[in-house]
């Protein structure tokens, strides 16, 4: 390790919202030329899932080089390990849009 | 039996299998609609396990699959996606190809109106 103070630490310290956080960690981990994460929560208001605040629901769209040759299911899990067990079990729901 | 052996015991012995919140006919929530949609829509047959219905299955196909989220569809005992995979590979025609490659009947015309009705 760097010695910096890394993921949910930082993150922690800058009172970070779940986007911000899925935010970072994505373009820590991916450097996109394209990143889009959105709340869609307010969609799922009174459904199975929905946490007051929203924060529940997202949609990701991201294009990163760094998926180049990955399979479907290998891109997936990359973006899964890179946002972290902690942050995905905090959503409810995640849909992924991933290219290269 | 542990839920790793049930879970391996089911997708072996049905070649199409979907691990789903609710069933096929009342699927629970939106992801898992949409598969089990898609899947009947196109005539496949497939059997499906409500993960919502045991809390062991519903932690194990997790592990199982080394994937954190519901749906899941395994093919001949292979993982196959969540949704947003099983969708691209239906829009893509790739779906039809990995139904077509492993023997599994389905109706390649409700396939073609799926993806008429999203171009």
């Amino acid at each position: 390790m760097d010695g910096k103070v890394k993921g949910p630490g930082r993150e922690k310290a800058k009172n970070m919202t779940r986007t911000e956080r899925i935010e970072a960690r994505l373009r820590e981990s991916f450097q996109p030329r394209v990143l889009e994460v959105i709340d869609e929560s307010e969609r799922h208001r009174g459904h199975a899932g929905y946490q007051d605040g929203g924060e529940s629901h997202f949609k990701v769209t991201i294009a990163a080089d760094a998926f180049a040759g990955m399979s479907r299911i290998a891109r997936h899990r990359a973006v899964h390990a890179a946002l972290g067990h902690d942050l995905v079990s905090e959503i409810h729901a995640l849909g992924l849009t991933i290219s290269d | 039996m542990s839920a790793e052996d049930t879970i391996r015991k089911t997708v072996t012995e049905n070649d199409v299998v979907l691990f789903m919140k609710g069933t096929k006919s009342m699927p629970q929530c939106g992801f898992s609609s949409r598969v089990a949609g898609v899947l009947n829509y196109m005539g496949v047959n497939f059997a499906d396990v409500n993960v919502l219905a045991d809390e062991t299955i519903r932690q194990g196909i997790k592990e199982y699959s080394d994937w954190p989220t519901i749906p899941q569809l395994y093919v001949k005992g292979e993982f196959v996606g969540g949704c947003d995979i099983v969708t691209e590979m239906t829009l893509s025609g790739e779906l039809d190809t990995l139904f077509a490659e492993n023997g599994i009947a389905f109706d390649k015309d409700a396939a073609d109106k799926i993806r008429e009705a999203n171009a």
